[in-house]
C-alpha cells in the first residue's frame, strides 16, 4: 500500500527535478571556465572571479578548493581549465607533460607561530626548527634555542610540534626551508607537500591551517607552520609568531617589507617557466618562507574560444587583479613588474 | 522444479552486490599491482611510511620507478585503525545496549506514570528517534569539529596526563559517539519485536522487569544485535573526516597510550591523495590503493570473525534447547 | 513497619535480584543520557550557529566562491539524492528481499557477506574508483550520473541489510497462510511481507537518504563543483553540493565562510527532519485507514 505511494512521490519528484534542471538556463551563451586545486590560492581566486564576473558577464568561472595535487592532475588530464598548485611542477612531472604551464599569480607566505604565553616574537632558525621536527631538539631551553634568544627567559618544557597531516602548500614551503637551511632535513625528509614526519613523542597532526590554529590554541607549548592568510586569527589567539633566521644571517618577521624583499631578491633570477622556490632566498632583509601561487594550465586547450577566455582571465588576475584592494584581504603580495612579464608570455602561450 | 521469474528477478537484482564488490576489488588490486610487487609482505609490518622525494629524480629499483627514499609500510595505520575502531566499539556497545533496553521498556513505564499529571509532556520516544536521525546526517566534519572544539580540550585538561587532547581516544570517542546511533536504533527496534508470549511468560515466572530484559529478550535479539555491531563498526573502519581531524595524524609510530597520536587506513588515504597525485611516477597512488587493499582484507576478516562468532552462539543455544 | 516486615520476608536472593535490576536501570538511564547529551550538543551547535545564519537569499542565490547563496548546493545535492535513491532503493530493497525469502543457502550467505564486506569500503576508496573508471576512463567528467551511482553503491549494502533484518522478523505463519491461498512470490513479498515491515524498510531507506545527503568524500572526485545550477545534463557538467560548503568553507580563514558552512549543515539536518516527519505522518495515515 505505501511502497507505491513512495513510488509514485518520487516520480513526481523526478519530473520535478528534471523540469526545473531543464528550465534553468544552462551556461547562457557564454563560456564556463572551472577552476580547482589549492586552498591556499581559493580565497583570492573567490575574490578575483567575483568582480571578473561583474565586468565579463559572457564568462563564468567556477572556483573549487581540493588541494594543490587535484589542481595539477585535473588539469592535466583536461577535467579543469584552471589548476591551482602552491607548488611548481618537479622536472620528472614536466619531462612527462612538457605541455603544462606554470603561470605565478600572486605571492604568498608563510608564518612560525607557537604558544608561549609572554614571549612575543622568538628567534628561530632552519636547524633549530628541523631539530624540533625530527625530535633532536625537545625542550623550549635547549641549548640551541637559548644561543639565539640571548636574554630570554625560556621556559623548561617539552616541545609540542603541530605539523598538517593533508597534503598541504603550506607543508612544502615550510619543508622546502628546512631541507634549505639545513644538511641533515635534507638528506633524509626532502620536501614536498606531504612528509613522512619523523615520530616525535607528543607531536601532533592537524587538518588544515583551521585546525593548525585550534590545535596550536590547545596545546601550550606548541608550535605550528600557518599560512599567512590565517595571520587574522593567530593574532586573535595571541599566539606569538617567530622571527626567522633568512639567508644572509637576519632575524626577520613576516611583514610586506621583507616579503617583498625576497620576491625582488628572486625576480631577476626567475626563468621563462617560472618554475624556482623563492624560499631562503638571498637578501639582507628576506623572509625565507615565501614562494609563487600558480596556475597549471594546458597550452593545447579543446578551443580557441575557451583558450582565449582563459588568456584573458589570467591575464587580468597577473595585472589588473594583482593590486592590494584583492590581495591585501588574504595577506598575498602582487608579483614584481619582471615576473608579470613572464607570467604573460606564458599566457600567450595557450592556444 | 519449476521456474520461479519472481525469485530469479530479486536474485539477478542481488548479484549487482557481489558485482559492485568485485569491480572495486578488481580495481583496486589491477591498480595496486605493480605496489605489491615492489612492495612484498614487508609492507605489513615496516611501520614507515614515506612518499619519497617527490622534486627529485625518480630512481629505478627492482626494475620498477619510484621516487627516492620512497617506503611504503602500514603496520602503523593497521594498528591505528584497529585500535581506534575496536575502542568506539567497546565504548559504544555498552552505551547503545543501555540506552536501547531504556528507551525500549523503561521509557515507556515512565511516560506512563508522568502523563496522569504532565498530559502536556511531549512524547520521549519519537523524539529520541528523530534525535538519532539527525545524528546520523550530521557530516562527519561537523563531528570532527565539535571533537576539536569541545572533546579535546576537555581530554586535554582532565583526562590526558600530558596536556594533550588528541590521538587515539578522541578518535576512538568520535567514532563512538557516531556509531552508537546504528547500533542503538538496530536493537531498539529488535527489543520492540520479540514477540507478546515471551515477556509474559518470564514475567509470570517470577521474574523482575530488568531480569525479563536481560534473561528473556536479549537472547532473542543476540543475532540482530550482532549485525548491528558489524554495520557499526563497517562504519567505523571506514570513517575519515572526524577521525583526520581529532586522532594526532600519527606516522612512522605504534600507539603505546590512550593519548598517542594515530591515523586510520581510511583517513590516511584521504590525506596523502592529494599529495601523492602529483608523484610523477604515480607509485604513491598505487600504493595508496594498495592500503585501502587492506583495508578490505581487514573489514574481510572482521565479517569471517562475526561470521564465526554468530554460529558459535547458536550452536551453544541449539545445545541447551 | 509494614515494608519492613515484607523486606524481612524476602530471602537474600530474591534481595540481591531487585538490587541488581535496580542497579541495572540505573546503568541503562545512565547509558542513555551518555549518548543523548553529546549528541545534543553536536544538533544544538549546528543549530545555534545555522539559523542565525540563514536568510532568504540562501535560497534564492547562487554561490559566488565562498559567497553568496546555496541555491546550486540545495537543489544539487537534492538531485544526486534522488537519482542515487532512485538506483539504489531498488536494488537494496530487492537484494533484501532476495536474502530474506530465498537467501538461506550458501549463495545467499555469500552475497550477505560480500555486501557487508562492501559496507566497510571507505568512501573516499569509492570516490577515487568512480574517479578512474566514470570520469577518466569512461570520460563522463564531474558529473550527476557518476555522483550518482557511487552513492548509491554505497547505500545500497545499508539498505539491503536493513530491509532483510526487517523482513525477517515477520512471522512465517503469515507467509504460509498466503501461499496456502496459492498467492505467488510476488504477491507474498509485495502484499504481506514488504507492508508488514515497511516501517522498518522505510527507516532504512532514511537511513540511505541520510548518508546520501552527508556524504563528502566520495562526491569530491565524481561531481565536482559549480557555481550553477544544475544544467540538467547527465555526463559533462558538475554538479554542487552541500556537504561540499560545509567542507571546504569552514576551512576559509573568514567568518562568512564559517556562516555558510553552519547554514549548509544546518540546512541538511532540516531536510532529512523534513522527510522524517512527512514518512512518519504517511505511514500513521496509512496505518488507519
Amino acid at each position: 500500500m505505501k511502497l507505491p505511494t513512495l513510488l509514485r512521490t518520487g516520480a513526481a519528484a523526478l519530473a520535478l527535478a528534471t523540469a526545473a534542471g531543464l528550465a534553468t538556463p544552462a551556461h547562457a551563451a557564454g563560456i564556463s571556465l572551472v577552476e580547482t586545486g589549492s586552498s591556499l590560492l581559493y580565497p583570492l581566486f573567490n575574490l578575483w572571479v567575483a568582480s571578473y564576473s561583474t565586468a565579463h558577464p559572457d564568462v563564468s568561472i567556477t572556483t573549487t578548493s581540493t588541494g594543490s595535487g587535484a589542481g595539477i592532475s585535473q588539469s592535466i588530464q583536461g577535467l579543469v581549465q584552471i589548476g591551482a598548485s602552491d607548488a611548481y611542477l618537479s622536472d620528472a612531472m614536466v619531462k612527462a607533460h612538457p605541455e603544462m604551464l606554470n603561470i605565478p599569480l600572486g605571492i604568498s607566505s608563510q608564518a612560525i607561530n607557537y604558544n608561549l604565553p609572554g614571549i612575543t616574537h622568538l628567534h628561530l632558525t632552519g636547524p633549530i626548527l628541523a631539530g624540533i621536527y625530527e625530535g633532536k631538539i625537545t625542550n623550549w631551553n635547549d641549548p640551541a634555542i637559548a644561543a639565539a634568544n640571548p636574554g630570554v627567559t625560556l621556559p623548561n618544557h617539552v616541545i609540542i610540534p603541530i605539523h598538517r597531516i593533508d597534503g598541504s602548500g603550506d607543508t612544502f614551503i615550510f619543508s622546502q626551508y628546512l631541507a634549505f637551511s639545513d644538511a641533515g632535513w635534507s638528506s633524509t625528509e626532502h620536501y614536498g607537500t606531504s612528509i613522512s614526519w619523523p615520530a616525535v613523542a607528543g607531536g601532533i597532526g592537524a587538518n588544515g591551517n583551521p585546525g593548525m590554529v585550534t590545535a596550536l590554541k590547545n596545546n601550550p607549548y606548541g608550535i605550528a607552520y600557518i599560512g599567512i592568510s590565517f595571520a587574522d586569527q593567530v593574532k586573535a589567539a595571541k599566539l606569538g609568531q617567530a622571527e626567522l633566521l633568512n639567508k644572509a644571517g637576519n632575524y626577520v618577521l613576516p611583514t610586506p617589507e621583507t616579503i617583498s624583499a625576497a620576491a625582488a631578491s628572486v625576480a631577476s633570477t626567475t626563468p621563462a617557466d617560472e618554475r624556482i622556490s623563492m624560499v631562503f632566498a638571498p637578501g639582507a632583509n628576506a623572509y625565507p618562507i615565501v614562494n609563487y601561487e600558480y596556475a597549471i594550465v594546458k597550452t593545447s586547450q579543446p578551443d580557441a574560444a575557451t583558450a582565449k577566455a582563459i588568456r584573458k582571465f589570467l591575464s587580468w588576475c597577473v595585472q589588473g587583479g594583482n593590486v592590494p584592494a584583492y590581495l591585501d584581504k588574504v595577506h598575498f603580495m602582487a608579483l614584481p613588474a619582471a615576473v608579470k612579464t613572464l607570467s604573460v608570455t606564458q599566457i600567450d602561450k595557450i592556444k | 522444479m519449476t521456474l520461479r521469474p519472481f525469485r530469479l528477478l530479486v536474485l539477478c537484482i542481488s548479484l549487482m552486490i557481489p558485482a559492485a564488490l568485485c569491480a572495486v576489488v578488481l580495481f583496486l588490486a589491477g591498480y595496486a599491482g605493480q605496489a605489491i610487487s615492489f612492495n612484498g609482505l614487508h609492507f605489513l609490518w615496516d611501520v614507515n611510511w614515506n612518499l619519497g622525494d617527490l622534486y627529485g629524480d625518480p630512481v629505478t629499483v627492482n626494475g620498477i620507478t619510484i621516487p627516492p627514499g620512497a617506503e611504503y609500510g602500514v603496520l602503523a595505520f593497521i594498528a591505528g585503525t584497529l585500535a581506534s575502531s575496536g575502542l568506539a566499539i567497546f565504548i559504544a556497545v555498552p552505551l547503545s545496549v543501555g540506552a536501547a533496553i531504556f528507551l525500549a521498556e523503561a521509557v515507556p513505564v515512565l511516560e506512563n506514570h508522568a502523563r496522569d499529571r504532565l498530559s502536556w509532556l511531549p512524547p520521549i520516544r519519537p523524539a529520541l528517534a528523530m534525535l538519532v536521525e539527525l545524528v546520523a546526517v550530521v557530516p562527519s566534519v561537523v563531528f570532527g569539529l565539535w571533537g576539536i572544539a569541545v572533546l579535546v580540550p576537555f581530554l586535554g585538561h582532565y583526562i590526558s596526563p600530558t596536556g594533550n587532547g588528541y590521538g587515539l581516544l578522541a578518535a576512538a570517542i568520535v567514532l563512538a559517539l557516531m556509531i552508537t546511533p546504528i547500533i542503538a536504533s538496530t536493537l531498539y527496534d529488535a527489543l520492540l519485536q520479540v514477540p507478546k508470549e515471551n515477556r509474559e511468560s518470564a514475567f509470570a515466572l517470577g521474574s523482575t522487569h530488568f531480569e525479563v530484559v536481560t534473561k528473556a529478550m536479549m537472547p532473542m535479539v543476540r543475532s540482530t544485535l550482532a549485525g548491528g555491531i558489524v554495520l557499526a563498526l563497517g562504519r567505523a573502519l571506514g570513517e575519515t573526516m572526524a577521525v583526520l581531524m581529532v586522532s594526532g595524524g600519527g606516522l612512522n609510530m605504534l600507539p603505546t597510550s590512550l593519548f598517542s597520536p594515530i591515523s586510520t587506513i581510511a583517513s590516511f588515504i584521504v590525506s596523502q591523495l592529494d599529495s601523492a597525485e602529483s608523484d610523477p611516477t604515480s607509485m604513491s597512488v598505487k600504493a595508496l590503493a594498495e592500503i585501502a587493499f587492506v583495508l578490505f582484507i581487514i573489514t574481510l576478516a572482521v565479517n569471517v570473525a562475526a561470521k564465526l562468532l554468530s554460529s558459535g552462539a547458536l550452536n551453544v543455544r541449539s545445545r541447551k534447547a | 513497619m509494614s515494608a519492613a516486615a515484607k523486606l524481612e520476608t524476602r530471602s537474600t536472593q530474591e534481595l540481591r535480584r531487585i538490587v541488581l535490576s535496580v542497579a541495572g536501570w540505573g546503568l541503562c538511564a545512565i547509558a542513555l543520557l551518555g549518548v543523548i547529551f553529546p549528541l545534543l550538543d553536536i544538533v544544538g551547535v549546528v543549530a545555534g550557529r545555522g539559523i542565525t545564519a540563514l536568510s532568504f537569499s540562501l535560497f534564492t542565490q547562487t554561490t559566488t566562491g565562498a559567497a553568496n547563496g546555496l541555491a546550486n548546493a540545495i537543489e544539487g545535492t537534492f538531485v544526486i539524492t534522488l537519482f542515487a535513491m532512485l538506483i539504489a532503493v531498488p536494488i537494496g530493497v530487492g537484494a533484501g528481499i532476495h536474502l530474506s525469502e530465498y537467501g538461506k543457502n550458501r549463495l545467499g550467505s555469500a552475497i550477505r557477506f560480500m555486501s557487508d564486506t562492501l559496507t566497510g569500503t571507505p568512501s573516499i576508496v569509492l570516490g577515487y574508483f568512480s574517479y578512474i573508471v566514470f570520469i577518466t576512463a569512461l570520460g563522463w567528467g564531474f558529473s550527476l550520473l557518476a555522483a550518482a551511482i557511487t552513492i548509491a553503491i554505497l547505500i545500497i549494502p545499508y539498505l539491503a541489510r536493513i530491509t532483510e533484518l526487517a523482513l525477517q522478523q515477520v512471522p512465517n505463519p503469515m507467509r504460509e497462510a498466503a501461499y496456502a491461498l496459492g498467492a505467488t512470490d510476488g504477491v507474498v513479498v509485495f502484499k504481506i511481507v514488504l507492508p508488514a515491515a515497511s516501517g522498518a524498510v522505510i527507516t532504512g531507506g532514511l537511513l540511505g537518504l541520510a548518508i546520501s545527503v552527508g556524504e563528502t568524500a566520495p562526491l569530491i572526485y565524481t561531481a565536482g563543483w559549480s557555481d550553477q545550477m544544475w544544467t540538467g545534463h547527465f555526463t559533462q557538467s558538475p554538479v554542487a553540493y552541500l556537504t561540499y560548503v560545509i567542507w571546504t568553507f569552514i576551512n576559509q580563514p573568514d567568518e562568512h565562510s564559517h556562516q555558510l558552512a553552519y547554514a549548509a549543515a544546518f540546512l541538511v539536518m532540516l531536510v532529512v527532519l523534513a522527510i522524517n516527519i512527512s514518512v512518519r505522518l504517511m505511514v500513521k495515515r496509512t496505518k488507519f485507514t
